[in-house]
């Protein structure tokens, strides 16, 4: 009997679950853009021979839907080259990455109150311990000098402003 | 002929040469370091040299370009680590020749290989460049939003996973570009109310985030790499009897990339495994290929590099971008106030001359450089990542603020890195999104335009004979992953 011939249709080989979920995601997105873009306010009459401001957004949008639509299929297409879409993915998120995000997030959430240079330090010092960088010598020198010469190169060579902060606040 | 002197004269002032040899430095820097890029140096460098004169500022970029895909093949070489994807297929050939006792030979035909190729392609651009522009000078923007749809087209077959996400990675990048005022009936558009989005979103703080904050997200993942080096005392160029046989594969591999590189939306990557194929398919020695034949080095090296000047010839003459980076020295160029496209030859044509001299200046720095350098740039791989990231963060936090010192970019910044992070591991490509953002605002403008002159009708397009042979080559660019297994197929 002809294997084949008998096996019923398998929709979850058919839909590739993670593109399905990104897919949703995108539709989600892009309705909350099309709802938007009916928000936008009329033109002056003094533009009335322009075409509209949401014109060229929602041509574009449909086409990205119409594009996004496909996604969930395919890895069929991708399978025939002998592409694996899901290769970068089959691993989830290390917390490393993840919490390096977050890290990241805090420092630059903080960086307006610890100022320029408080903020280089804090990145210089944070990130490395995290990533178990333990040799003693090389991080202080690090995270004095790193920072030190970056003030002097931009600040003093380049003239960029650096905005003050905790530490030019307490010097005071 | 006075245009070329005016551009060299502009360039042959100290300060420019300076910067020019630092653009140099700086490239094969990058491009030795695995994971670094020469699309996120420019990307980074952009905010530094906005104070700079035109002419220092984009030649320095320019020079960082060329000499970045020469960087990535000394570790392509000595540690089978390509520094950059367009030294993948150098790693095919020059890693085994370096394993078998000769990696000064392997880094001599690299480079030798890497300049010819770059000459050649500049020698392409100083004369296809204003013919170009020339026949771009007719076009109307009809013809240019025929143009632009044809370059956006393009993405799909750029490197990646998959055309469809390039594409709407690309078309996600000109959606952010209407984010802000619409120019043509000052109506405001995605802004949320948000005061800061009212002028757009600049292209600073979203290029460093993609290039340089994603991939530090995405090397968070590998900090503990271990890799082998093997030792190269010195850079042995090859012999004039060597390279005559090797000419035909350097004149053809040039000609491959300097096509690949005209070619929007293409770049090295591509060239490069294009020129190691045919370096293959053309030799008399296939059974060394893989085992450390010069064929196989100087193939992809002579073409990635130039698909590097081919990519310039776009960028200048159309304003149409080749390839990621000269997608941002296209950005540099709108931010230093010019109009990329073909009245910036015909206005300022000593300013293209000016960035054609940089690139023959830094073709012949990097092989100076890999001359002097090479014991020590292949060291730099070994600089601790656990501190060489935080440190492109703190650059990269530096240069989205100091831009127009807003607290507000350095979000743009880290929120566009995360974006990218989870674009790459999707299959969206970041490239597409960045030439999308920068297309954008062309692909809108000749569209209203070309609206208001056919008074809002679409078939009004297809009375141009130029913008139905863009539509044709659009439709052909799209629908090419089917015919080409027609036409390819074993």
């Amino acid at each position: 009997m002809d294997k084949n011939k008998s096996a019923p249709i398998n929709l979850g080989a058919l839909i590739n679950k993670t593109d399905l979920i990104i897919t949703i995601v995108l539709i989600i997105i892009i309705s909350v853009l099309w709802f938007e873009t009916k928000n936008f306010e009329k033109a002056s009459d003094l533009f009335a021979n322009n075409i509209p401001a949401e014109m060229f957004p929602q041509i574009l949008l449909i086409v990205i839907l119409g594009m996004v639509l496909v996604l969930p299929f395919e890895h069929l297409l991708l399978k025939k080259n002998k592409k694996d879409i899901d290769s970068n993915r089959k691993k989830s998120i290390p917390n490393t990455t993840l919490f390096t995000m977050l890290l990241l997030t805090v420092i630059v959430a903080f960086s307006e109150i610890l100022g320029a240079i408080l903020t280089m330090i804090a990145i210089c010092a944070a990130l490395p311990i995290y990533w178990k960088e333990y040799r003693a010598k090389v991080l202080i020198l690090y995270i004095i000098f790193f920072p030190l010469s970056v003030v002097f190169l931009f600040n003093f060579v380049l003239g960029v402003y650096f905005e003050p902060g905790l530490l030019e606040y307490i010097l005071n | 002929m006075e245009d070329v002197v005016k551009g060299l004269g502009l360039l042959l002032e100290f300060e420019n040469i300076i910067l020019i040899l630092g653009g140099v430095l700086i490239g094969v820097l990058v491009g030795a370091l695995p994971g670094l890029s020469s699309p996120m140096a420019i990307a980074l460098l952009i905010p530094f040299t906005i104070s700079l004169e035109p002419v220092a500022a984009i030649s320095m970029m320019a020079a960082l370009y060329c000499a970045g895909t020469f960087g990535g093949s000394i570790t392509a070489i000595l540690i089978n680590a390509p520094g950059a994807p367009p030294a993948v297929a150098t790693a095919l050939d020059g890693y085994p020749m370096a394993k078998n006792g000769e990696p000064g030979r392997a880094l001599g035909l690299a480079a030798v290989a890497s300049v010819l190729g770059g000459i050649f392609s500049l020698i392409v651009f100083i004369f296809a460049a204003p013919l170009l522009a020339s026949v771009a000078l007719e076009f109307g923007p009809a013809e240019y939003f025929g143009l632009a749809i044809f370059a956006l087209s393009m993405l799909a077959s750029m490197s990646g996973i998959s055309s469809i996400r390039n594409l709407i990675s690309g078309l996600t990048g000109v959606l952010l570009g209407t984010i802000g005022i619409h120019l043509t009936t000052g109506v405001e558009r995605f802004t949320f109310n948000i005061g800061e989005l009212e002028e757009g979103i600049s292209f600073v703080p979203v290029l460093i985030g993609l290039f340089a904050v994603s991939e530090l997200f995405k090397q968070s993942e590998k900090l503990n790499n271990v890799v082998e080096r093997i030792h190269a005392k010195a850079l042995k160029l090859p012999t004039w009897k060597e390279l005559n046989k090797l000419k035909y594969t350097i004149l053809r591999s040039s000609g491959i990339g300097t096509f690949i590189g005209i070619l929007p939306a293409e770049g090295s990557t591509v060239a490069a495994i294009m020129g190691y194929n045919e370096a293959r398919r053309w030799s008399k020695n296939k059974e060394l290929f893989g085992k450390g034949s010069p064929e196989g080095i100087v193939g992809p090296e002579a073409a990635n590099n130039a698909a590097a000047g081919g990519a310039m010839v776009p960028t200048l003459a159309l304003g149409i971008p080749g390839s990621g980076s000269t997608a941002l020295i296209l950005a540099a160029l709108i931010m230093h106030g010019f109009r990329p496209g073909p009245y910036l030859i015909s206005e300022t044509p000593e300013f293209v001359y000016a960035i054609f001299g940089a690139m023959l200046i830094a073709n012949f720095g990097f092989l100076f450089i890999g001359l002097v350098g090479a014991k020590f740039f292949s060291l730099i791989a070994f600089i601790p990542r656990k501190l060489l990231w935080p440190a492109v963060f703190v650059f990269s936090m530096i240069g989205s603020y100091s831009f127009s010192s807003s607290m507000f970019d350095v979000w743009i910044m880290l929120a566009a890195g995360l974006l990218g992070y989870f674009m790459d591991r999707h299959g969206f490509g970041a490239a597409p999104l960045v030439m999308g953002l920068i297309l954008g605002k062309l692909v809108e403008e000749s569209f209203s335009q070309s609206m208001i002159i056919y008074d809002n009708n679409f078939l009004s397009f297809f009375e141009s004979p130029i913008v139905i042979l863009f539509f044709v080559l659009t439709f052909f660019s799209l629908s090419s992953p089917f015919w080409s297994k027609l036409f390819f197929k074993k």
